[in-house]
């Protein structure tokens, strides 16, 4: 298919564009489409039931206790806040298999105008056979900005990310939608919805 | 009395801060959303309803880390689709496209009408011949008839990397059904 095909069916270029065979292959995409949107499966909504499943299963799941309050207000991403500190020492209180921390000063806060510690951490998840995996916590704002490798193809997934000193929650995001919790991890924190984060202790001393 | 509906940022506060049924208004609002998606993703409402009650379960056992509470939905729906390309990944099969290809150019014949059923299926098997990104992209662009720009929000992605996904999808649906013309 041409680019100005693409383009046409992108809505970047009118008919009147293109070339005479060019149009005939858009009819028959457009017919094509047409069938999709006939044989689309009949859908009336979701069925009236599931409303009553999908509460029936959340209703079951164990509530949240004091403590699980206390340390689900932890991982709210908006509320972990670390003042800069000098990299040094480390105790790192995640466990992945061959998990090792290290210090590394960081580059300079462009925004700030100043120099920012972070300590660098090795994760590691053996997850053999998966596409993709990522370290997932409130340091990168519950968002899967740290994906890890398995150049070697072994299952074993490292990387190293930068975090600031403090004390974070985790888990890893295996093929963008299955959230696991490191199964080594030394600490745990229940947020209360029936799932336990890793809880990762990060120090820095001068 | 009028009674004003709360919007899906209080919703999410009010579940967070423990009125679990609250998360009901979610389910009532996005429901229907959803399911359409699944169900056009998968083709089986079975497998629809299953994959969306999956997605909503998640949903709260997360929703402490839906970093913007006024576009939840969009959230959850994302949360879905994740589901549903897991889903049809395992599942990609050879299908027999001259059936397909009949009804695509010959239009509504009456043996279609009177196989209805069937036609509907294997038409829609065709997509499964696609990758699930490609078969996402198709049908929400070109079934679901949305703009690129809503599908990058709402998926959290860039605009070119969808192009290139719908561009890619429309080559292997051409490709296919080529083999058959």
């Amino acid at each position: 298919m041409k680019n100005d095909i693409h383009r046409h069916l992108d809505g970047e270029l009118s008919a009147h564009q293109l070339a005479p065979d060019e149009k005939t292959v858009v009819d028959e995409w457009d017919r094509m489409v047409a069938a999709f949107r006939r044989a689309e499966p009949s859908h009336g909504g979701a069925p009236p039931w599931l409303e009553q499943k999908v509460m029936g299963e959340i209703e079951a799941l164990p509530r949240e206790g004091l403590i699980g309050r206390t340390l689900g207000w932890l991982v709210r991403p908006a509320q972990v806040r670390v003042p800069p500190l000098a990299a040094g020492v480390v105790m790192a209180a995640f466990a992945a298999v061959l998990a090792w921390p290290s210090a590394e000063p960081a580059g300079p806060d462009v925004a700030g105008g100043v120099t920012e510690s972070v300590v660098f951490v090795q994760f590691v998840l053996e997850a053999p056979g998966e596409q993709s995996v990522a370290v997932v916590g409130d340091f990168s704002e519950w968002e899967p900005t740290f994906t890890l490798d398995d150049t070697d193809g072994d299952g074993v997934w490292t990387g190293r990310v930068p975090i600031q000193p403090g004390v974070h929650s985790y888990m890893f995001l295996v093929d963008g939608s299955d959230w696991q919790t490191d199964p080594n991890a030394e600490r745990y924190s229940d947020d209360g919805f029936g799932n336990q984060n890793a809880v990762l202790a990060v120090s820095a001393g001068d | 009395m009028a009674q004003v509906e709360r919007t899906d940022e209080q919703v999410v506060r009010d579940v967070l801060d423990g009125d679990r049924d609250a998360f009901r208004l979610l389910v009532r609002r996005y429901g229907d959303t959803l399911h359409g998606h699944a169900l056009r993703m998968t083709g089986s409402s079975d497998d629809a309803a299953d994959l969306v009650q999956k997605a909503f379960v998640k949903g709260f056992k997360k929703l402490r880390h839906c970093k913007d509470p006024q576009r939840v939905g969009a959230w959850l729906f994302r949360i879905l689709a994740n589901l549903c390309k897991d889903h049809v990944r395992g599942r990609r099969k050879d299908v027999s496209l001259s059936v397909v290809a009949g009804a695509i150019q010959g239009g509504p014949s009456p043996e279609a009408a009177a196989e209805g059923a069937e036609i509907r299926r294997k038409i829609w098997g065709a997509l499964d011949a696609l990758t699930p990104e490609q078969k996402e992209a198709f049908v929400l662009k070109h079934v679901e008839g949305r703009s690129y720009e809503e599908i990058a929000a709402v998926m959290d992605t860039s605009v070119a990397s969808l192009k290139m996904r719908v561009h890619r999808a429309r080559e292997a649906l051409r490709g296919l059904l080529e083999e058959y013309a």
